[in-house]
């Protein structure tokens, strides 16, 4: 989302929709569907204008990288389309009555990619080494519950007590304290089982090397990677591609281009007009999707630094703000966001007290903080100008002037400054620094917990308050008791009455003004089945699959050559 | 000569190690931290903290950049693999090694990422650098012998607009042309072979030297235009010489010698990388590794960077420098 890189590419985007293709309708699609049953062979094009930065799990951390690794590295667990914990490499697994012991059984005769067997041993030493203090991984304050991991990450013991192989197929993990978090954030990518060759410390220098459905074929960084199927793959028949291939750091224009003459089977990173474009053409239509990855935009309000101090001004704010004006930055890709869950993750009930926009309620709300403001004058209102940090990124450069205008007619001003994204993290992650800014949250997991606990705990200003996730710096003791009760609740229904309980403090006490949820639109070659939208992984192609009959037509089109495309211009 | 040869290089060295510094303090004060950078947005405060002291941030900056210079070159063994804890990050010349780290972001020797990256964008460099010069000079020349026709002004005109575009527009209309509609040529890309890479290269080099060539255009124009007024010149063509050897061999040579400066410095600027061009072609060399280095605040990548750019830098001007002394005798007194 953010980097000079991506601007260029968005400038070259808009730049190539007005010089090429502004009144030029999308191509049609490159054939119409063939057979109805999947059929195996064909290599995959996918492309990206970011790159990948590693491909071990135990390290890697951003969610390009996390859709190859969820394709070379399977889980214990994973994840179904609805984003719900589903088997993977283990055939069942149980909880304890007591919520203290998951317990997993892994399949018969699962193998590596090396052809070696996955047994619980190696599924301990692969989370030993991704959770060593030695390995420079970002997430494993994510399984601090794990029984003994203090120890072990403060290398008082050798192993991770918690971690306990109970046979050659059966691995149970015991946790200090309940936590209905633990199966989400273990069916993440991180603590996926590696080939022994990863031995039991992290090195940099490692082949990356799993038990996932496709294998790593070549990697050349910065350009793309190529990934072949792995045929000792537990599920018959799948997977059904021969092979994908990514190619990184293309800039949008040319994902474009090459996904309309088929040299790319899917295009998630489209410029605005090449959205609507093929969102608008009949054709492409039925081909394009959104995908559902849970995040939050809205803005974070320091309740430490006047005037958000005073809750009735946070309150204000978060009357002030009209969703729906943010769709017009990007009516395609922004959706308006009330309150802090997403649909996805239990934020539906249409009766929940949430944010809403009421401008009259605001103007009385800023009368209540003591700072009246009268719109007919233009008088009142904070009397000093705020400093509102956004980075160089199209969105907050863009959501900013929106929000600048709107809480102008409550009379608060506010002076947008750009810098850097790095330096943006630092102002607004220190304590004291920055009274306003936009804010971000994206899942690290599918749980409520993670749309709390970071940023709006206590215990998450405790933890740091030079880098903290907590940038509103919002501490409610009320709000901290139930996020520790709901953490340890196994009742899904009691737990979804917590965090809408929780959910009802944050939009009534505003430490962030909820505006947006943000969301990608992507659209395919007809020829590519079964592409579904994941709630967890961008670009889930696992059980893709290629009509191939359509793609002759693809690579006719593409060995047409240069007098065929002249006769074309001309025509 | 020797000398004023050896003075500047001695010169050349100190300007590449006073922007390495200058840089690594820059690097330093700038309000952002690598660690957060590696361990992305979300991550948890205590994942931080681990990061950075594994990445010896936590350390003083002087002792930081004590370490950095200590092991920018030093004596090591002549022969050592990557999993050398001392050395592994090391390149080395028999004994001599040059260690700039291990980029924080991808966890490699910073001497291999550059290793290869460099030449792909020395390959792009030199390639622009010729089709600049070639088109450069030959419609240069053309503009001057036509001079005041139809010819010299539509060859000023279209330099007039080749300076104006930037590269973007230009790389964006010969891609959309020659690549997407004609498909004479791949669209972006490095290629896998040496007839794809040289393929490759067509689009970004031609992009990076039409931009070029219109500067060289009006530079060989005018130089031309004042060389053949010159008395050698005059004398050359009253002793009856064709019209074609008085222009190449008496004016010309003359003409370019400010070219071959702009040629130097051009070429020290593009081996810095050519961040547009090599965004929009997809070309992996250095300008898209810094934009990404810069970025993510991975600081042993941007200080290499910054050490082949400004050596690459000092080195065109040292090239100019001695050039000088071949093409013009009065220099070499």
């Amino acid at each position: 989302m953010r980097s000079i890189r991506r601007k260029i590419s968005a400038a070259l985007g808009v730049l190539g929709a007005t010089l090429c293709a502004c009144n030029e309708p999308a191509q049609a699609p490159m054939a119409a569907a063939g057979n109805a049953s999947p059929v195996r062979g064909g290599e995959l094009h996918l492309a990206s204008f970011a790159d990948i930065k590693s491909l071990d799990p135990a390290v890697a951390s951003d969610t390009l990288t996390g859709e190859t690794i969820e394709l070379l590295f399977a889980g214990l667990v994973d994840f179904d389309d609805a984003g719900h914990v589903a088997p993977d490499l283990a055939e069942r697994y149980e909880r304890s009555d007591d919520g203290l012991v998951y317990r997993f059984f892994l399949r018969d005769g699962i193998k590596f990619h090396d052809g070696s067997l996955v047994t619980a041993q190696d599924c301990k030493r692969s989370i030993e080494r991704a959770l060593s203090p030695d390995t420079p991984s970002s997430f494993s304050a994510f399984y601090d519950r794990i029984a003994g991991f203090k120890e072990f990450t403060e290398r008082e013991s050798p192993h991770l007590s918690g971690v306990v192989v109970e046979g050659e197929r059966v691995l149970a993990i015991h946790l200090r304290e309940p936590d209905a978090t633990f199966l989400s954030a273990f069916a993440m990518q991180n603590l996926r089982p590696v080939c022994p060759s990863a031995g039991d410390k992290y090195e940099d220098t490692w082949q990356p090397c799993g038990a996932g459905p496709y294998k790593l074929d070549s990697w050349d960084r910065g350009r793309g990677l190529r990934v072949v199927r792995f045929d000792g793959w537990w599920q018959p028949g799948k997977p059904r591609l021969d092979a994908i291939t990514y190619s990184y750091s293309m800039n949008l224009v040319t994902q474009r281009f090459k996904f309309e003459s088929g040299d790319l089977d899917l295009d998630r990173e489209l410029s605005l007009p090449d959205t609507f474009r093929y969102q608008d053409d009949p054709r492409w239509k039925p081909l394009g999707a959104y995908d559902g990855i849970p995040s939050i935009g809205g803005e974070s309000m320091n309740v430490e630094i006047p005037p958000f101090d005073n809750i009735e001004v946070r309150r204000a704010v978060a009357a002030a703000i009209d969703r729906d004006q943010f769709r017009m930055i990007k009516t395609a890709n922004l959706v308006p966001l009330y309150r802090v869950l997403v649909p996805i993750l239990g934020g539906d009930d249409p009766n929940f007290p949430a944010q809403r926009y009421d401008y009259q309620a605001a103007l009385d709300h800023m009368k209540r903080a003591g700072f009246p403001y009268d719109p007919a004058t233009g008088k009142g209102g904070w009397p000093k100008t705020i400093v509102y940090p956004i980075y160089k990124q199209g969105l907050y450069e863009l959501s900013a002037q929106v929000v600048q205008q709107q809480l102008a007619k409550i009379g608060l001003h506010i002076e947008l400054k750009t810098v850097s994204f790095p330096t943006y993290l630092m102002m607004t992650k220190k304590r004291g620094t920055v009274a306003i800014a936009p804010s971000g949250w994206q899942q690290d997991f599918p749980d409520p917990s993670d749309f709390f606990e970071p940023i709006f705990s206590t215990s998450s200003i405790e933890l740091s308050p030079e880098d903290c996730n907590n940038s509103s710096f919002y501490s409610n003791p009320k709000l901290d008791e139930i996020l520790v009760r709901a953490r340890k609740e196994l009742d899904a229904q009691k737990r979804k009455k917590m965090y809408d309980e929780a959910d009802a403090i944050v939009c009534d006490e505003a430490p962030w003004a909820m505006e947006y949820q943000y969301r990608y639109f992507g659209v395919h070659q007809p020829y590519v089945k079964d592409l579904r939208w994941n709630a967890v992984w961008p670009n889930y192609v696992r059980d893709v699959w290629l009509d191939k009959s359509p793609q002759k037509i693809a690579r006719a089109r593409r060995e047409r050559g240069a007098l065929g495309s002249i006769l074309e211009i001309l025509r | 000569m020797i000398q004023r040869a050896f003075r500047r290089i001695a010169w050349a060295l100190f300007v590449v190690w006073a922007t390495t510094t200058v840089t690594f303090f820059i690097n330093n004060v700038l309000p952002s931290d690598p660690a957060r950078m590696v361990a992305g947005p979300q991550a948890r405060a205590k994942d931080v903290e681990r990061i950075r002291k594994q990445l010896g941030l936590d350390k003083p900056v002087l002792e930081q950049y004590g370490r950095f210079m200590r092991r920018l070159v030093h004596v090591g063994p002549a022969h050592f693999d990557e999993k050398d804890p001392e050395h592994g990050t090391c390149a080395n010349v028999w004994r001599v090694h040059f260690d700039l780290g291990k980029s924080y972001q991808q966890r490699r020797a910073v001497t291999t990422i550059l290793g290869e990256r460099l030449p792909r964008t020395l390959l792009l460099a030199i390639a622009a650098i010729l089709v600049q010069t070639l088109l450069g000079v030959a419609t240069g020349l053309l503009a001057a012998w036509k001079r005041n026709t139809a010819i010299d002004h539509v060859t000023v005109g279209v330099s007039l607009v080749g300076i104006s575009a930037p590269t973007f527009i230009i790389g964006l209309l010969l891609q959309f042309v020659l690549a997407h509609r004609l498909r004479l040529l791949p669209l972006d890309g490095f290629g896998d072979t040496f007839g794809e890479h040289v393929v490759s290269l067509v689009l970004p080099s031609l992009t990076l030297g039409i931009y070029g060539a219109a500067y060289y255009t009006r530079v060989v124009r005018d130089e031309l235009i004042t060389a053949v007024k010159m008395d050698h010149v005059r004398t050359a063509r009253a002793k009856g010489l064709p019209m074609w050897r008085v222009w190449i061999r008496h004016a010309l040579r003359n003409a370019l010698v400010p070219l071959v400066t702009l040629i130097g410095l051009d070429l020290g600027a593009l081996v810095s990388g050519a961040i547009v061009t090599e965004t929009l072609f997809r070309w992996p060399g250095l300008g898209a590794l810094t934009v990404s280095a810069l970025l993510d605040r991975d600081g042993p990548v941007i200080m290499g960077t910054v050490i082949v750019s400004s050596a690459a830098i000092v080195l065109a001007n040292l090239l100019v420098d001695f050039s000088y002394a071949i093409l013009d005798p009065r220099v070499r007194r």
